[in-house]
C-alpha cells in the first residue's frame, strides 16, 4: 500500500473512530471515573472507609454478606452478594440446559420460529413489566404457579411466593428462567443452523445414537455458543435489580436482595453517595471476572 | 494497522470532542432564566370551586361552594407572564384533586402558569439531590410527604428559608416542626392524611348484625364473627405497597396498647423496638393475630381495596385517603382500636429549591398553598383534612367531616407517622423487616433488634 493511500485509510479510520470515542469518553468513561474517585471520598479527604462500611455492614437491607441477628434466625436472607451467587448458581444451568434442549429439539421442525418468537418475547418485554407479570405470577390468588402447586395439594406452595422468604428468592429466580431463556434459545437456535450436517450424518452412518449424537458431537460443537450464553446470563444476574425492585423491593426482610438493590438503597434511600459508589466498584470488580474470562477465551479461539 | 501517531490523535481528538458534547449537554439542559418584575398588591379573594370529581359517588358530586377570604398584607405579584413548574406526589385521581388548588391559584394570579409534574416522593429523592448539586432544580417548587429529606436538602443548603411565608401558629401544632432545622422553615405544610383505624363497609355490617367493638374482647369476638362469614378469606385485609401499609397498623397497635408517647418516643429512640413494653405489645396482641390468620397476607394495596370492598375482607387498615377511592363513600365507616387515643396523621409539604429561577412565584404558589389553597383541596374528595387551622372543618368533603368528627369525639390526638419521621433507609427497613413479621410471625425478636439496631437515633446514643 502507497503512502498516500496508507494516509487516506488514516484519515477514514480517525473519521469513523472519533466520534464513538468522544461518545464513550463523555457518557461512559468519565462517569466510571468519576464514581470511581467517588468512592473513595469520605468526610475526611479520601479513604477506605466506604468500601469497609460496605463490607461490614450488617443490616439486612444493606448486608452483603451475612446480616445481623442471623444466628438467631435460620437464613434465608443471607447478604446480597450470596443472593447473587445463588442466583448465579440456579440460573446459569438452567438458562443453558433449557435454551439448548429447546433450541434442539425445535430444529429444522416447521413452524418451529413461531415458537422461538414467543419464547423470545420474554427478551423484548421491559424488565420492569417483567417484575410485575412475575409478582403476578406466584401470587397466591391469581398466580398460575401455586395454582398448580395448589392442584396438586402442596399447601406449602400454594401461597404467595414472594411474601415468604424462603420462597421469595426462587420464585424471581425461576422468573427470571422465563425472561432470559429467549436469549438462550436464539443463541443456540443460530448456532445450531450454522453447525455442518455433515457432522451429525457421519456420527449416524458409525451409529451413535441420537443421545450421544447430541452430548458427544452437538454440544461440543456448540461450545462458543455456550460461552456466550454462560457469560452474558452470569453477568445479567450479577447486576440484577429492575425485577427485585419492582416485585418485592428485596424483601421480605432482605431475602431478595442484590448487589445493584443495595447500591440503590445507598444511593436514593441513605443519601450516601460513597458507599453507593463503593458497592458500585465492587459490583463492577466482580463482574470484570467473568467478562475478562470471556475476552481471553474469545481472543484466544481467535487467534 | 493505526500507527502510535494516529493513535494519538485518535485520543486527544476524542477528549476534545468529548469535552465539546459534555459542555454542549450542560448547557442545552440547563433551564432558561426568567425575568419576572414584581409590583405590590392587596388582595381579597373569593373563589368558588365546583367539585365533581368522578368514582367517589354522589357524596363526591355534591357542589360544594369554598369561601376563602383572606386580605394579604403587600405582595409580589408578576407583570409578565411566568411558567411556573410544580413537582408533586399526586397523579391519577388524587392529582385531579389537586388541580382545584392550582386553577384557583391561577385564577388569583392570571399571569402564572402552573405546570404540574407527578412524582413519587421515591423518585424525587433519588434525582433531585443530583441536580441541586449541580445548581440546577428540576422544577420551581417541590411537594413531597417526606419532611425528612427536605430537612436532610435543607441541610446541604439546597432549600430556601421560608420562614418569612408562614406563620407556624396558624397550624396545626408540631406540624411545622418536622421540616425546621436551626430554627428556620424549609417546608410550608399542605393537607394531611389520617391513619384513623380499621375501615369497614356498613352495609357489610349490617347485613350480618355486626358492630363496633368497644374493648380488645369484643374485638377479638367480632374478627372471630367474621371469620365464620361465608366467601370471607379473612378478617383483616392487609395492604402491602412498598410495605407501608403493614408500619400503619403496627403503629396503630403501639399507640393503642403503649400510649401516644410511646409513639414519639419511638421516634427519636426514648424508647427502643427490643424495651419490654414494645416487645409486649407485638406478642400479646399483633403476633397472634396474624399466626391465628386474622390478617390476610400482604396484597398489593389498590388491589386489596378492590377485594375488601368487595366483601372477600371486612376490615381495611387504611388512610383516609379511602374515602375517595371507594365506589360510595356514605357507605363507608371506620373504628380504631379500643382505647385508642391516638391517629396518626400525616402532611405534605411545599419547598421551593435554592435554584429555582421564579422565585417570587414560586413564594407566592407556596404560600397559597401552605394556605387558602388547602380549602380547595379537602372540600374535594382527597380524603384530606387541613394543617392550617384557618380553614374551617365545615369547609371539608362531607365525609371527612364525619371522619373527623369521630375522631375529635374519642379524643384522639394526631401523632406524627413514625416511619416517615425517621425516613431515610431506616424507614424502607422497618417496612421490609414488617413483611417478615406477617411472613414469619416467630421471628419477632429478630426483627425488633434488628430495627433497634439500625435506628438512626438509637445508632447516635
Amino acid at each position: 500500500m502507497g503512502l498516500l493511500a496508507r494516509r487516506k485509510r488514516t484519515k477514514i479510520i480517525l473519521a469513523f473512530l472519533l466520534p464513538e470515542l468522544a461518545l464513550i469518553l463523555s457518557f461512559v468513561l468519565i462517569p466510571i471515573m468519576g464514581t470511581f474517585v467517588i468512592s473513595f471520598k469520605t468526610d475526611h479527604g479520601y479513604g477506605l472507609d466506604n468500601y469497609y462500611g460496605v463490607i461490614t455492614e450488617r443490616s439486612p437491607d444493606k448486608a452483603l454478606v451475612i446480616p445481623e441477628n442471623i444466628v438467631k434466625a435460620q437464613p434465608p436472607p443471607w447478604g446480597a452478594l450470596i443472593h447473587n451467587i445463588v442466583w448465579v448458581a440456579i440460573h446459569v444451568p438452567i438458562v443453558v440446559f433449557l435454551g439448548l434442549g429447546i433450541a434442539y429439539l425445535l430444529h429444522d421442525v416447521i413452524g418451529s420460529s413461531i415458537v422461538k418468537s414467543i419464547m423470545f418475547l420474554g427478551m423484548v418485554i421491559p424488565m420492569v413489566v417483567g417484575g410485575l407479570l412475575i409478582r403476578f405470577m406466584f401470587d397466591g390468588d391469581l398466580g398460575v404457579v401455586p395454582l398448580l402447586f395448589r392442584k396438586l395439594g402442596i399447601e406449602a406452595l400454594s401461597r404467595t411466593w414472594i411474601n415468604y422468604p424462603q420462597t421469595a428468592l426462587i420464585a424471581l429466580i425461576l422468573g427470571s428462567v422465563w425472561l432470559w431463556t429467549g436469549f438462550s434459545l436464539t443463541v443456540y437456535a443460530a448456532a445450531l443452523e450454522s453447525l455442518p450436517k455433515s457432522y451429525i450424518e457421519a456420527a449416524k452412518v458409525d451409529g451413535a445414537s441420537g443421545f450421544q449424537i447430541f452430548f458427544k458431537v452437538v454440544f461440543p460443537l456448540l461450545k462458543h455458543a455456550t460461552i456466550v450464553v454462560v457469560i452474558m446470563t452470569m453477568l445479567w444476574d450479577l447486576k440484577i435489580f429492575d425485577i427485585v425492585f419492582v416485585s418485592t423491593l428485596g424483601g421480605p426482610g432482605g431475602a431478595t436482595n442484590v448487589m445493584a438493590l443495595i447500591m440503590y438503597t445507598y444511593f436514593a434511600r441513605a443519601l450516601d453517595y460513597g458507599r453507593s459508589a463503593a458497592t458500585a466498584v465492587i459490583l463492577a470488580l466482580i463482574s470484570l471476572i467473568p467478562g475478562i474470562w470471556f475476552i481471553k477465551r474469545v481472543m484466544r479461539s481467535g487467534s | 494497522m493505526v500507527s502510535n501517531k494516529s493513535f494519538w490523535v485518535i485520543v486527544i481528538g476524542a477528549i476534545v470532542l468529548g469535552i465539546i458534547i459534555g459542555a454542549a449537554a450542560t448547557y442545552l439542559t440547563a433551564g432558561k432564566q426568567t425575568v419576572t418584575k414584581t409590583v405590590p398588591t392587596t388582595t381579597t379573594v373569593t373563589h368558588t370551586i365546583t367539585s365533581a370529581v368522578s368514582g367517589a359517588e354522589q357524596a363526591a358530586t355534591t357542589t360544594k361552594t369554598v369561601t376563602v377570604t383572606t386580605t394579604s398584607p403587600a405582595e409580589t405579584t408578576p407583570t409578565e407572564k411566568v411558567k411556573l413548574v410544580v413537582i408533586g406526589p399526586w397523579s391519577g385521581k388524587s392529582a385531579e384533586y389537586f388541580k382545584a388548588v392550582i386553577d384557583n391559584f391561577t385564577k388569583k394570579y392570571p399571569n402564572i402558569e402552573i405546570e404540574y409534574i407527578a412524582r413519587r416522593a421515591e423518585d424525587i429523592a433519588k434525582t433531585a439531590p443530583l441536580q441541586f448539586a449541580a445548581g440546577k432544580t428540576p422544577a420551581d417548587v417541590i411537594i413531597t410527604p417526606w419532611a425528612w429529606w427536605i430537612v436532610e436538602m435543607a441541610k446541604k443548603g439546597y432549600v430556601l428559608d421560608i420562614s418569612n411565608l408562614i406563620n407556624p401558629d396558624e397550624y396545626i401544632p408540631g406540624i411545622v416542626d418536622k421540616v425546621t432545622y436551626e430554627g428556620k422553615i424549609y417546608g410550608a405544610p399542605f393537607t394531611m392524611w389520617l391513619k384513623p383505624g380499621f375501615w369497614y363497609r356498613k352495609s357489610f355490617f349490617q347485613k350480618y348484625g355486626l358492630q363496633e367493638p368497644k374493648t380488645w374482647d369484643e374485638f377479638m369476638q367480632l374478627l372471630d364473627r367474621i371469620k365464620k362469614i361465608p366467601g370471607i378469606k379473612a378478617p383483616i385485609a392487609t395492604g402491602d405497597g412498598v410495605g407501608w401499609p403493614e408500619s400503619d397498623i403496627v403503629e396503630h397497635f403501639l399507640i393503642t396498647f403503649g400510649n401516644p408517647e410511646l409513639q414519639l418516643k419511638l421516634i427519636n429512640c426514648e424508647a427502643k423496638f427490643n424495651d419490654p413494653q414494645v416487645k409486649e405489645i407485638f406478642k400479646k396482641y399483633l403476633v397472634p393475630l396474624i399466626k391465628n390468620g386474622y390478617f390476610s397476607e400482604p396484597i398489593e394495596w389498590t388491589q386489596a381495596a378492590e377485594l375488601w370492598w368487595n366483601n372477600q375482607y371486612a376490615l381495611y387498615f387504611m388512610g383516609t385517603w379511602i374515602t375517595g377511592r371507594v365506589p360510595d363513600p356514605n357507605d363507608l365507616d371506620f373504628f380504631p382500636l379500643p382505647g385508642s387515643k391516638g391517629v396518626v396523621g400525616g402532611a405534605d409539604y411545599a419547598f421551593i429549591p435554592k435554584f429555582t429561577k421564579n422565585l417570587e412565584a414560586a413564594k407566592l404558589f407556596v404560600k397559597f398553598v401552605a394556605t387558602e389553597g388547602q380549602a380547595y383541596h379537602v372540600a374535594g374528595p382527597a380524603g384530606k383534612i387541613p394543617t392550617w387551622k384557618k380553614v374551617s372543618i365545615d369547609q371539608l368533603w362531607k365525609p371527612m367531616q364525619t371522619v373527623y368528627k369521630k375522631i375529635t369525639e374519642r379524643g384522639m390526638t394526631i401523632l406524627p407517622d413514625l416511619d416517615d419521621s425517621v425516613g431515610g433507609d431506616w424507614q424502607t427497613l422497618f417496612w421490609d423487616q414488617l413483611k417478615l413479621l406477617w411472613a414469619d410471625p416467630d421471628k419477632v425478636d429478630q426483627i425488633l433488634d434488628t430495627l433497634t439496631q439500625q435506628h438512626p437515633a438509637c445508632k447516635s446514643k
